[in-house]
């Protein structure tokens, strides 16, 4: 039976989306990072509301909490793709879809659909939260340079939680996964930036963040939000790139 | 005691445990090469301010390797085996042959407290020698006192990895939460700006065993909130609260689901 290319992209995004909707631990994932970055806004805003006023900037607090909030995403990257490979479900996976390359193309794809609107619910909310309880002795921020660090930080979490799919899909196993990416972005990244002057920028966690941060005066900024989204773009796709050519190649 | 052998050589055969134990012995030596690498261009300009931490810092960061050991230790019963070679989680085997699942969690605790105290020699043996490689004649005095106050921190740590892991029955959470709260950027270090109660969660007061003496009130990153001692027992009773709640829950679940 032939079925035409068009209707085989749409009926494996669909089964795609179907098993990432299904999954327990996504939505678990999830709702518990939504929650947890309230806190965490809670937390940095009442930090901020001790020093003097009219100083803070409703941004940086209401992003401070980007840097934990990205453990989440990170998470549900590596779920996607490493689940498939509990259990053995990749064998019936690539009995249905026998095309590799197209399969994991279509996870990722599905994967964004799925992170860009909880990015931008997550980020969003913990912004809005700032916004309510500083907005009295905060400074005034524009609305549009709110969206645009808005749309950098869902942009950010997007292309880290496709990263870490990359990684998982490299890796196959949960657990190292987890262990290279959260020992990657919580230890060695923040360690390693007293080290490393000019190079550190290259890499995609500090390069993402320049995508976000609303530029401040005290600081030089080093990249503009576009060439930080270059610099990330560009380390998810080498992965992806990696991620797919191993696919094609190795015992599944 | 064999219920306890048998969780050892299960431990030692785990695939993963080689990541633990690489993690475990080189990072903490690296860390505090780096660090001491910077230390000294900062001595040999005069400015030195917390050279008696340098070593230390490593051993606090390089606790992921006991983590990583403690979650493994159960969340690999809790894997599930494919399809094709019966779908079973070597829980159930498990609890066949030790059918006491006191002692089953006992023994298991037991083989990871020996595995994190055997690491964690390990680690201070590395990184001293890597400090005094870097710094020479300029490197700091280790303490006994604050070395075992590390080895404590150590097994404490996995032993809450352990336990913690008993009560999700899988390894991400655990993971995540335990590796992002012993980092840098610690959720008590942020906590603690906003309640003095952060004091007394255990990653806090278990560095207090060997990251704040008294005498380092010149620039220490953080000042300490209870003595070496307390601080341990703060951290020793969370051990033991969470090690009586995954008792109970483990005692009264069932294996499957």
């Amino acid at each position: 039976m032939s079925v035409s290319s068009s209707r085989k992209i749409t009926q494996i995004l669909g089964a795609e989306l179907d098993k990432l909707v299904t999954l327990p631990l996504i939505g678990l994932t999830l709702m518990v990072t939504f929650i947890l970055n309230l806190g965490l806004a809670a937390a940095f805003t009442s930090v901020d509301l001790q020093e003097a006023a009219g100083t803070q900037n409703i941004l940086n607090t209401g992003l401070s909490s980007m840097g934990y909030l990205q453990a989440g995403f990170i998470i549900l990257g590596i779920l996607t793709t490493c689940s498939e490979y509990t259990g053995g479900q990749i064998r019936t996976t690539l009995t249905t879809i026998p095309w590799r390359g197209f399969q994991l193309s279509t996870k990722y794809l599905a994967l964004a659909i799925i992170t860009i609107p909880a990015a931008s619910i997550t980020t969003a909310s913990g912004v809005l939260y700032t916004f309510i309880m500083m907005k009295d002795t905060a400074v005034v921020i524009e609305i549009d340079e709110m969206i645009k660090s808005l749309a950098g930080a869902t942009g950010y979490l997007t292309l880290t939680t496709l990263l870490s799919a990359a990684i998982g899909a490299l890796l196959r196993r949960t657990t190292p996964a987890l262990v290279v990416l959260l020992g990657y972005y919580f230890i060695v990244s923040p360690l390693s930036k007293d080290f490393l002057h000019n190079t550190k920028y290259f890499f995609p966690d500090t390069a993402g963040y320049y995508m976000f941060m609303p530029p401040s005066s005290d600081e030089i900024n080093v990249l503009t939000p576009m060439e930080g989204t270059g610099i990330s773009m560009l380390w998810t796709l080498v992965f992806i790139t990696a991620a797919i050519v191993f696919y094609r190649k190795r015992d599944a | 005691m064999r219920a306890f052998n048998a969780e050892l050589s299960k431990l030692i055969s785990l695939p993963g445990i080689w990541l633990a134990l690489l993690i475990g012995a080189f990072a903490p030596a690296a860390i505090a090469a780096l660090d001491s690498i910077a230390q000294k261009e900062e001595i040999i300009a005069g400015v030195s301010t917390r050279l008696s931490e340098v070593g230390y810092i490593g051993l606090a960061l390089g606790v992921q390797g006991v983590i990583i050991l403690g979650v493994l230790a159960v969340s690999s019963e809790y894997l599930t085996e494919s399809s094709e070679s019966g779908g079973g989680q070597q829980i159930t085997t498990s609890l066949t042959v030790v059918s006491s699942r006191i002692h089953f969690l006992l023994a298991k605790a037991g083989a990871v407290t020996v595995i994190s105290i055997l690491l964690c020699i390990a680690a201070i043996m590395t990184t001293v020698s890597a400090t005094h490689l870097i710094l020479g004649e300029y490197a700091p005095a280790f303490e006994w006192s604050r070395l075992i106050g590390a080895v404590c921190y150590w097994t404490f740590t996995a032993l809450l990895a352990l336990g913690i892991t008993f009560l999700t029955k899988n390894g991400i959470i655990p993971l995540a939460v335990l590796i992002i709260n012993s980092s840098v950027v610690s959720f008590s270090v942020l906590l603690y700006r906003v309640t003095k109660l952060a004091f007394y969660l255990p990653d806090r007061a278990g560095a207090e065993m060997f990251m704040f003496t008294d005498n380092t009130s010149t620039g220490s990153l953080f000042d300490g909130f209870h003595t070496p001692f307390t601080g341990g027992l703060v951290m020793f009773a969370w051990v033991v609260v969470v090690f009586i709640v995954a008792a109970i829950v483990f005692h009264r679940r069932d294996v499957a689901a």
